[in-house]
Parts: structure tokens; sequence; C-alpha cells
């Protein structure tokens, strides 16, 4: 087929680095969200609206024999109740996969309920209080079927079957051996190791929220999308209308983290809803459905051997990769993260084989989807622990063996075992000055008294960005597009595909127009997230935002820009190659004056078209699509395939304090070398590694969302799934190293992800360092007290 | 997350309160900071038909010393007491231990009877009020009574309290010159702790005489008496404040739950109170 072919040649005058990276101006949505004005969706004001609760399910898996909702629908302020026989003209989601078997995915359970929290029926009701009276009186009759409660459960000779028709729970399964492996681990030290992560999920402040209406044969559904037109095609799909008739807005958005890149039964349901009722209808997720509604993530067992020479460094990797999946009723199917953390499991190194079998195994459980990193802290835990021991065996520091095995500038670009093609980094550079930086802590910090053990740790890895979603969706890729249009009065108009959940998209956007016109930051208006005002566009996921939206929005800008000076030339009766446009105004390079301003050429253009000049046509608007070079949207038949356009690079350095009567940890000093690129804006880049640090210390030592095997989640509020607040996390040094990608725009790499990779592997690594008297081993998340207790317990201490 | 339809009253005093109770008994709960409570009421584990409002009756609010007494009115606020220079005097141990509950936010919610009365199992004040001989004076609208910490908490959650009751003060002992520590463990700053310990030494340099409160590792708070014994009198050296904390540790039976395993809660009661010890000993 011709996707594996489709690999761009990359347009060359976009991959400068531009005047503006770097400059540290404030971000364009700041004011607004903190003084309070944001406007979130259940923050927006529809007349008459309606609001929905669901009956979730309290049993993992269940026969639905019969729902009762007669009581309901007399309770008062109920408006009505459904479940999914009442929903006429509902489609199961579309089904995009050649290479997954379909998962039925309805807005409401359809015969069987598959995992607890499953939504049942919906209550439509005057205010929230009813319907969650009128909610509490349905007891559906349930016909209990045995639960599948983890991978074991899943993948045991007899086990029940989550979907029938399959004949077994394995959702997919991949991969092989490669002979230059076992040959290898032949010939060589043989070290291998099982690492696991738990449960987690994005836990986003704002829960998912949908605000439905329906009004002249169209639909407006505000949601917490960080995917809008995605949605827009797959509800417009399951509602069975033209894709015309949709209009999703995706306002503010309180976080996302990958638990919004999805599209979520509600969004069809509440469409359905409106239009049924000719009413808004409201849906406000709760914390307490969230925690088993919204997708989970991880829950992964990486076993992994590999061979190693005398020096320390890995020449082979096989990996036995296992994920629980949970039910897979998620729209896009998320299997992908076992296959993309492969991908760079052997990180920034040379490692010359390797190969891996994958599994993704179905149990009666809440659905994965994508968080944050999207399998690549799952693969690097492995990786960045194995290093270690691999190391050890063989007599070697474990840093040393990482230099020797680190790419250098001349081995760039370098094609993993994988497939995966790093095209540049500074992967050596970057570690080196992390070990400096994190031993310089090591050698301030003192034990606080005799209990205290102090060590430290680092972590090196790749993270993949600026993606193809086709492995993932079967449907979409990797473009994305947008508008730039200038007004009368010289304002600049942009429209974007993409999304933010908060990061500081409109600042970037609005930096890239503003750079490429040269008019001020303030007269750019950036529009996004309403599918009605922008061009079709793939979302914010897989850190890409900043690559796809500069390459569209330079393209589009290019293109006014080029007519812009057209028209001032006829004005000013110059040449347009004289010309310059720098501070919002339009000149004769060397000399200000005479000058037009961007109001001159915008009037114009749209208004006084007879002062165009002849045979250009009024209006000054461009819309382009950018699509990322370097790019392979499918495997090879190894299931090689190099899946993003570009990898940042970093390393994470630790230094912990043990207390090994308690086991508590104490993370006294982080240090991240970072190298996205070119940085386009130093805030925003340092944003987004603290807070995926945040979120990665929080995965390390915190989160974990336990299943009992019954399939009843054990942590269903936030007094159990503990997530990291302030004082849990430590002062995070940054230091960046720019090396620009070799194709992407201006040469940036994404930067959203990457952060949450490095903490386990670096703070189980200082762990390790820290207990070295006892050789403690760490090979699962979270790292507990009692966790670290039973370690040093089981190691002799 | 929404609450079930109840009654909400605000009454204005004591009496008052007094004669609603009396009147909806166990149909109605009070509300005081409603830390707990209002969580509970969001997640409909908690249903009363009435909820009386104590957040108007003034009578129950303040802090004095009387007859040996430290006194603190059910509805003074955690941070009040926490901040106040004379709960500071009479009983450092209580600013010592409410700096572990919740957060300042919480703790300028939450009340000092609220949590005695709620009975969490890792509420610090109950640790406190049995290290501290506390006396908790009771009303209704027949009469009064006055209980001992040991005879107020019954298990989680559970108090002699009866329905048409309400704990309107405690009487905290006061102990000249004691040297005292709260010491306790949370998966995250706070937390309710995995094992927490309050300590008081009356005895003299050389020879203590301690009383040991643990939370977080059974019912209710419990004393530690095998541990006390193993300190008392003795020259508080490495050794005998190791053989406190095995005492602690072994008489205990903690639960296992998400954060901790029954073992580990042994061991970390046997660590907190060797340390505990050392601060006061």
């Amino acid at each position: 087929m011709s996707l594996r072919a489709r690999v761009l040649d990359v347009d060359r005058t976009l991959v400068e680095r531009p005047a503006f990276a770097g400059a540290l101006v404030p971000r364009v949505e700041d004011d607004r969200l903190l003084r309070g004005e944001g406007r979130f969706v259940a923050d927006v004001a529809a007349p008459g609206a309606l609001e929905c609760v669901m009956v979730r399910s309290q049993v993992a898996h269940a026969r639905i024999r019969s729902v009762d909702l007669s009581a309901a629908r007399a309770a008062p302020g109920v408006v009505l109740a459904v479940t999914v026989e009442d929903l006429t003209g509902i489609s199961s989601f579309p089904h995009f996969h050649t290479w997954a078997p379909e998962v039925p995915r309805w807005p409401l359970a359809k015969d069987r309920v598959r995992h607890v929290g499953q939504a049942i029926a919906a209550i439509v009701a005057d205010d929230r209080y009813l319907a969650e009276d009128a909610a509490e009186s349905v007891t559906p009759e349930l016909e209990e079927l045995p639960p599948v409660g983890s991978l074991d459960a899943a993948l045991a000779e007899d086990a029940p079957l989550v979907y029938e028709a399959w004949g077994h729970n394995k959702m997919v399964e991949f991969g092989g051996e490669d002979p230059a492996v076992s040959r290898s681990l032949a010939e060589r030290t043989v070290v291998e190791g099982r690492f696991s992560m738990p449960r987690h999920f994005a836990v986003p402040l704002e829960t998912r929220c949908v605000l439905a209406e329906f009004r002249d044969g169209r639909f407006t559904i505000r949601s917490t999308s960080q995917i809008p037109h995605i949605a827009r095609t797959t509800i417009a799909a399951a509602l069975g209308v033209p894709e015309t008739t949709v209009r999703v807005i995706a306002p503010d958005i309180g976080g996302g983290f990958g638990g919004k890149a999805a599209v979520y039964p509600e969004e069809v349901l509440m469409a359905w809803l409106a239009r049924h009722l000719d009413r808004p209808v409201r849906y406000v997720e709760d914390r307490a459905e969230h925690m088993v509604a919204a997708s989970h993530a991880r829950e992964n067992v990486h076993e992994v051997t590999v061979a190693v020479d005398e020096a320390g460094r890995i020449e082979a990797l096989r990996a036995r990769i296992a994920y629980d999946v949970g039910t897979q009723q998620i729209f896009p199917l998320t299997l992908t993260p076992s296959l993309t953390g492969w991908a760079v499991m052997t990180g920034a190194y040379r490692i010359e084989h390797a190969d891996s079998t994958i599994v993704n195994a179905v149990t009666t459980k809440t659905p994965s989807g994508a968080y944050r990193g999207f399998g690549v802290g799952e693969a690097m835990f492995a990786t960045e622990r194995i290093v270690e021991r691999a190391a050890r065996a063989v007599g070697v520091d474990p840093i040393e063996a990482r230099r020797a095995m680190l790419l250098r500038p001349e081995d760039l670009p370098w094609t993993t075992p994988t497939g995966v093609r790093i095209d540049s980094g500074s992967h050596l550079e970057a570690f080196d000055r992390c070990v400096e930086l994190t031993r310089a802590a090591l050698a301030w910090t003192r034990p606080r008294d005799e209990a205290a053990r102090v060590g430290m740790g680092v972590a090196t890895y790749l993270e993949p960005t600026v993606p193809t979603w086709f492995g993932t969706t079967g449907h979409w890729s990797a473009n994305d597009a947008a508008t730039v249009s200038v007004d009368p009065g010289g304002g600049v108009n942009v429209a974007v595909g993409v999304q933010t959940t908060g990061q500081g998209v409109e600042t970037m956007v609005a930096s890239v127009v503003a750079g490429e016109l040269g008019v001020p930051l303030d007269d750019v208006r950036v529009v996004r997230g309403d599918t009605d005002l922008t061009p079709y566009g793939l979302g914010a996921w897989g850190s890409r935002t900043a690559a796809v939206s500069a390459g569209a929005v330079a393209l589009a800008a290019r293109e006014v820009k080029a007519k812009a000076l057209r028209i001032a030339a006829h004005l000013l009766e110059a040449d347009p190659a004289d010309l310059v446009a720098e501070a919002g105004r339009i000149h004769v390079r060397g000399s200000a004056a005479p000058s037009l301003s961007w109001a001159d050429v915008g009037r114009t253009a749209t208004v006084r078209v007879v002062d165009l000049p002849s045979g250009e046509d009024p209006g000054l608007e461009a819309t382009a699509t950018y699509d990322p070079p370097f790019i392979e949207h499918t495997a090879d038949e190894q299931g090689r395939m190099n899946a993003c356009a570009t990898y940042a690079n970093a390393t994470h350095g630790a230094v912990v304090e043990v207390d090994v009567e308690t086991g508590v940890i104490d993370i006294r000093a982080y240090v991240v070398v970072h190298d996205c690129g070119t940085v386009l804006h130093p805030q925003i880049v340092e944003g987004q590694v603290h807070g995926a640090v945040a979120q990665g210390i929080g995965g390390a030592l915190f989160e974990s969302m336990p299943y009992g095997e019954d399939a009843q989640p054990l942590a269903t509020t936030f007094m159990d799934y503990l997530l990291p607040g302030a004082p849990e996390i430590p002062t995070i040094t940054v230091d960046h190293v720019e090396t620009p990608a070799e194709g992407t725009p201006y040469g940036v790499k994404g930067v959203g992800e990457g952060g949450v990779v490095g903490p386990a592997p670096a703070i189980a690594n200082a762990v390790c360092d820290a207990l070295r008297e006892w050789d403690v081993w760490i090979d699962t998340l979270p790292m507990s007290p009692a966790a670290i207790r039973r370690a040093i317990r089981e190691a002799g201490g | 997350m929404k609450p079930p339809p109840f009654r909400y009253l605000r009454p204005s005093g004591e009496d008052e309160v007094l004669q609603l109770l009396a009147e909806h008994g166990d149909e109605a709960k009070v509300l005081a900071g409603g830390q707990s409570l209002v969580p509970l009421l969001n997640f409909r584990l908690a249903r009363p038909a009435v909820l009386i409002d104590l957040a108007m009756v003034d009578q129950l609010r303040g802090v004095r010393r009387d007859d040996g007494h430290l006194v603190i009115g059910a509805m003074t606020r955690q941070r009040e007491a926490e901040t106040s220079a004379e709960v500071a005097a009479a009983a450092p141990l209580i600013p010592q231990a409410l700096g572990w509950v919740g957060h300042l936010q919480i703790r300028n919610r939450g009340t000092v009877g609220g949590s005695i009365a709620h009975a969490d199992p890792a509420a610090e004040l109950t640790a406190v009020a049995l290290a501290l001989d506390a006396e908790m004076v009771v009303r209704s609208a027949t009469g009064e009574r006055v209980l001992a910490a040991t005879d107020f908490f019954e298990g989680p959650f559970t108090t002699a309290l009866a329905p048409d009751e309400l704990l309107t003060e405690v009487r905290f002992g006061v102990l000249e010159g004691a040297r005292t520590a709260f010491l306790e463990l949370a998966r995250r700053s706070g937390d309710f702790a995995m094992a927490g310990v309050a300590a008081v030494n009356t005895g003299s340099a050389g020879t203590p005489d301690v009383r040991l409160a643990a939370i977080g590792v059974g019912g209710s708070a419990t004393r530690l008496h095998a541990a006390e014994d193993a300190v008392r009198g003795r020259d508080p050296t490495d050794e005998v404040l190791r053989e406190a904390g095995e005492a602690a540790s072994g008489a205990v039976d903690p639960p296992t739950d998400v954060h901790a395993d029954s073992e580990y809660r042994k061991e970390l009661l046997g660590v907190l109170v060797r340390r505990a010890l050392r601060q006061v000993a």
C-alpha cells in the first residue's frame, strides 16, 4: 500500500530558526484564565438546559436482563429516562481498523455491561440533584457473568470471554523473534528483568463535560475535547447524520493529558437527547464517575532480556510486552501505547538488534486510552532499569555504560532496529550535562540522620513527537491546517485545526503569525476549538501541536504576506521584492517612509478593492494544510515503522534520600536536561517539562488504580488515588539544549509528553543507589513507603 | 455527587440544638465544620433527614482554663486551637497534633469537637484526647454527662454519643512541664496517617513516665500501655527505645488498605514510637 511510502520532501524554507524563537513574551491566554474569565463547558449559559446523569454499572460483567425505568420516569423533575433501546437511529462508533477486531461501542450498554462504571441508563431532569435522586431508583436486573480482572485472568486457558465473538481475549498480538537477537543472546552475557506499572490515568482538573443543542436542523455540541474535528466526524457517523449538521465547540479546557483525546459515548448521547427533547442537555461528569468512566492507562508488563558486552553495552534486546487494556470500548481504540513504547525502547542507544512480542488483552475493566507519554514511560522504565542491571552484571558503572552506547552526532541520522529514524539530537551532550548537574547536587546533599541514605540516578530517553495517528485510528494521520486572514482594520485572524487544553497554543500560534507577518502579537487573534470556524485538523495530542500548527500557520501566513506585499508595492509604486514588513508597517527596505500599515493593505484587499493592482483578486486570506515529513503510516513486514517526524531527547537526574526505617523517599534534587529542538517560547516549554515531571513523580511514588480479581476498582476517590500536591514536588532544575529537528517547521520538536517518562526510572535508579548496601531491586510502581520497606526486607535489610 | 434532599436547620443557641436533637434523634445529623460530613452527604453515604448546622451557636466556641483543665468548645475551629497561645501554654501537644490535620484550608473549617465526635481511626485529636486524659462533656435536652476519652471512643466512626446528644466541649488534662511530641506518617502531606503517635512524658530526666496513644493502626485511637511500661523509669537508651517500639508494634493489629499493609503499619508504629520517645524522653 502506498501509505508506507508517504515520506514527504522537507520544505527547507520552513525549517530555519525564526527570529522570534526564545523571546520571553507573556502568554496571551493567561490574563483571561488567571482572572477567572475562562469559559468552560460547565460555565456556558444555555437557557432551558436540562441536566443528564448516568446510571452506571456497579458490577464488572453481566448480562442485562431488564432495566425498569418506571420509577425514575415518575420521579420529581424527570423529563426523560432512556436505555440504549430507546436511542433510535444510533449506531455503534465506526470501526476503521483492518488489524484489530471490532469492539461494539454504543452510547449506553447494550445487552451486556463489561466494566464497573459503564453507563446503563441516562436520566434527564431539571437539575442534577433531582436526576441523581431518580437515578437511585433504577436497579437494573443483571445476570452476573464471571469477571476478567487481570492480565493473567484474561490470558488464562479457560478465561471467560469479554467478547464471545472473538473466541479469546487478545485484542491484538504482534511480533516474533529475530534470529540476530537470538544469536546475540547466545553469545553474550544475558541479563533479564520484569517491569510493570499499575493502572494510571490522566485526571485533569476539569472532568468530562458535554452540552448539546439542536436548532435549525443542526447540532451544536460543546465538549471537553482534545480532538473537536475528529469528534465531529465520529459523532455524525454514530448519529447517522451528515457531518455538515454537526458543530463541535471545545471552549476552554481544564487539562487533558490524553484523557480527552477520545470521543466518548456521552457526546453522542447528549446530541441525541437534545434533538429528541428539543432542549439543550448538559452532562457534567462528577469526580466519582470520572474515576471509572474516563479512560485509564498503563497496567503493563515488560519482560526484558538483553545481551550485554564486556563494556556494559547492550547489543540486543528482546521484550515480551503485555497490556491490560480494559474493555477497549473507547474511540479510537488505544492499542498503540504498547507499540509506541516499543518503537523507542532501545532509546538513544546504539543497540543493534531488538525484537518483541506484544499482546493487548481485554478485561472487564475501564477501557484504556491515551495518556501523556503514550507507552514511552512504561517502556523506558524497563529499559532504563535493565541498563543498570546489565552494566553491573559485567562490572561497569551504569553511567559509563550509557555513555558508551549513546548516539553521537556522527551517528545521525540513526535508524533503530525498531524502524525509528532519529533525525537529530544531543543525546550524549544532554546526558553528560545532566550527570554533571546531578552529581553536583549529590555532592551537597547530606543525609538528615542515621536512618537516611542518599543516592542518585539518571534516566535518558527519546520522546517521539509529531506522530501519525493512523496506527491508532486506522483513519486519521498527521496533517493539520490553518487559515490566516487580514481584516480591513489590519487585524490578523488565524484559525487553526489544533486544539489546546491550557498549554499555551494560542500564544504559540500568535507568535508564529506575528513573526511571519512582522506584526505585533496584540494584533493577532487566534480562533481554535470550533469546527464551524476552523479548517479540519486533528487536535492536541502526540506532542504535535507546535510543529503541525506552525507548519500550517507559517505556510498560510507566507501566502498572505506575499499578496500583501504585492498590494503594498502597487500602492507605494515600488517593487514587491524591495519591501519589508516589520513592526506592523510595510515599507521599502532601508527607508522607513513612506510606509503602509496592515490596515492600509487589509482595507485595499477587502473593501477598497478598486485600489488593487490589476489582476489581483480581492481578499487577503489563505488556508494551508501541513503534512509533516519522514512519517511512515504503517509498519513493514517486520513490524518496523517510523511513526514520527522527529524525536526529542532528554535526561533526568534525581538525588533522593531514603529513610530506611519508614521507606519514605524524599527527592532532594531533580534535574532535567532537555532538547526539544528550537525553543519557540521558553516559558511554555519549561511549564510542559515541570508539569510532566510532576505527573511522572505522581506515577512513580503515589498513583495506582488497583482492581480486585472481581474487577472491582479499589481506588475510586482522591483519598485512594493519590495525586501529588505541591508539597510532594521538589524544585525542578531545567536546562535546555537546542538541536533543531531536520525537517519540522522552525526545527521544533514536541515537548508536551516527554517529561512524564523520566521520573520513574530516574527515581528508581536513585533509590537503588541509595540502598546499595542491601542491593535493593525495584521493578514496579508506585514506590510507596510500604513497597520500599518490603524491598529492603526482601533484600535482607 | 449531590446529596439527597434534607431539611436544613440553623439554630442559634445550644438549648435550641438540644431541643432539635430531642425532636429528631437519629433522623438528624449535626453539621460542624463539614470536612467529613459534606463529602459523606455528597456520596450519599450519610442520608440524614435533618441537618442541624452549628455554625451560629457561638456558645460552643472558645478556649478557657478551668480547674486544671484546658477546655475547648466543640465548635472551636482547629486552626483557632492550633494558633491559640492559651492552648500552646497549657497543652503543647494539641498544636503539635493539629499541624498534621489535613491542610490549612481544612483546619480553617474543621472543628475540634467535629473531629472527635466523627472518630475517624486516623484522627489526630483522638490520640491527643487519650494521651491527655480528656473528658468529653456531652449534653442532651435531659441533662449532661461527662465521659472519659477511653469510654467515649467505641470503634471506627463510633462513639458513646446517643442520637439526641451533642458533644459540647472537650476538657483536656493540663500536665505542667510535660514534654510532648506528635509524629505521624501519611502517603502525602495532609493525608490520613498510616500510623501516628502522641507522646507525653511527665517524668524527670533519666526516669521517663510516658503516655503513648496511636492512630491509624486500629478501629480507634489506642493507648500503648506495653510500650509505656517498657520505658517507665528506665534510662532511655537506644535499646530501651527499641524495646518500646517493638512493644508498640506487638500491641496492634492494623488494617491493610491500598496505602499500606498491616505489617508495614505495625513496623511503622514501632519506628514512630521510638522517634517520639527520643524527642520527649
